[in-house]
């Protein structure tokens, strides 16, 4: 009697992933687009059509070198159209979070920004001003002096403003480069460094992803 | 050694020129697209005009290429990265022709930052990232991602079981009800582990996608 269950449930089993197959088959056939009508008239139109979307979408590419930023991978590339210039082992954003003291919910999130930025400004020799959260990781308390801020010397030679706080700048933390382990800037090593504030000026345009 | 001939240069190039290409993706035809195929051109069209409204505000966006069996990552008409998609199945891909916008990125789990605690706080990284996942669009749209076989077995299975009992549920439902759930694009993408976890890092709330499905069969 068991035997005969357990047979009819596999019959069972197998009927049903039978017509979830065949199912599935038929849906995946409506895959595909509206069938189209040949006709001269129409392809020469659409022809001409996808040349000219095709040179507006070329228009729209940036004609001088840009920054690309993978954060995935922690890469930051220099490219003119298509070509690298420079390909840089980086750090970014390490996606960890702390809380903000005396707020309920308030909470720093250290993620490297997504989406189309510029570079905004060059600095030689920067210092870095730490902000709040530097002090509030470290369980120390939020200076008032701004001067008890400033921490030159670890910032490299070189740092690339691209708004709200953030910059690619350089490390004292080379072994740490191709991890994501910043509060959301962009580290690089020296060479590197040196090479993006060469090839970038200020309104370069850095896309993030 | 005689010389070319006015006539024989013209020749040249006007055959040159007036040759038609049948399948082209350069400067002028970005996609892999054959252009004698009405079908596909209107397709290949219809994603330029549509990334070409992206491509002129500055974010990223994804277009999955089903033809060409890969998944790229864009910002301003330049391809930022791309991968490749092993295997595909979808439904009502008729009614997708409109630009999708995510509503809410895969799930991570963060990690707090203890203060002084001493030591390294271990960040978020692609490992985190969970490979197989759904992402719901607006208009309604979902994209499901499963990892490939090859790739870790045991994965694969799971994957395939969710998606046999959802195959299960939706096929009871239409059997009790005798009629099925809301006809609504969707699709199955099948990527390596790796590819699954950096489309899961990659999006964002509200980011675009476009999907640029095959011809029909002859």
């Amino acid at each position: 009697m068991p035997r005969i269950v357990a047979s009819l449930c596999l019959g069972l089993i197998g009927l049903v992933l039978l017509t979830l197959a065949q199912s599935s088959s038929l849906t995946v056939t409506d895959a595909s687009i509206p069938a189209v009508i040949p006709d001269p008239a129409t392809l020469h139109a659409l022809q001409t059509r996808y040349r000219s979307l095709s040179k507006q979408l070329n228009h729209l590419m940036p004609s001088q070198p840009y920054i690309v930023v993978d954060t995935a991978r922690n890469h930051l590339y220099i490219k003119r159209r298509d070509h690298v210039m420079l390909d840089a082992l980086a750090s970014t954003g390490s996606g960890t979070i702390l809380d903000k003291p005396g707020e309920a919910k308030g909470q720093w999130v250290f993620d490297t920004p997504r989406g189309e930025f510029t570079v905004q400004s060059k600095l030689i020799n920067p210092v870095w001003v730490k902000p709040d959260w530097a002090f509030v990781e470290e369980g120390l308390a939020i200076p008032k002096s701004y001067t008890d801020r400033i921490e030159p010397g670890v910032l490299g030679e070189y740092a690339l403003g691209f708004g709200k706080g953030f910059f690619i700048h350089g490390t004292l933390y080379t072994r740490l480069l191709g991890k994501n382990v910043t509060h959301g800037c962009i580290r690089l090593n020296d060479d590197d460094l040196k090479s993006v504030y060469r090839l970038a000026k200020v309104g370069t345009p850095i896309m993030i992803f | 050694m005689p010389r070319p001939s006015v006539t024989g240069i013209l020749i040249c190039f006007f055959v040159l020129t007036a040759a038609p290409p049948t399948r082209a993706a350069d400067a002028d035809y970005p996609l892999s697209v054959d252009v004698t195929n009405p079908a596909a051109l209107q397709e290949a069209t219809r994603i330029l005009a549509e990334e070409l409204k992206l491509a002129s505000r500055p974010q990223a966006y994804v277009i999955v290429d089903l033809i060409d069996r890969a998944v790229l990552i864009k910002g301003r008409g330049v391809e930022l990265h791309r991968f490749s998609i092993e295997h595909w199945s979808a439904g009502q891909l008729a009614d997708a022709s409109t630009t999708f916008r995510l509503q809410t990125r895969p799930p991570v789990t963060r990690r707090k930052i203890e203060p002084a605690a001493g030591g390294e706080q271990p960040p978020i990284s692609l490992d985190d990232m969970p490979t197989d996942f759904t992402l719901q669009f607006s208009p309604p749209f979902s994209l499901i991602v499963h990892p490939s076989a090859s790739d870790d077995i045991g994965r694969w299975l799971r994957s395939k079981g969710r998606e046999w009992w959802m195959w299960l549920k939706v096929w009871a439902m239409t059997l009790a009800t005798g009629r099925g759930p809301l006809p609504q694009p969707w699709l199955h993408l099948t990527v390596t582990s790796d590819h699954a976890q950096s489309l899961a890092w990659t999006v964002t709330e509200g980011m675009a996608f476009l999907i640029r499905r095959p011809p029909p069969s002859p």
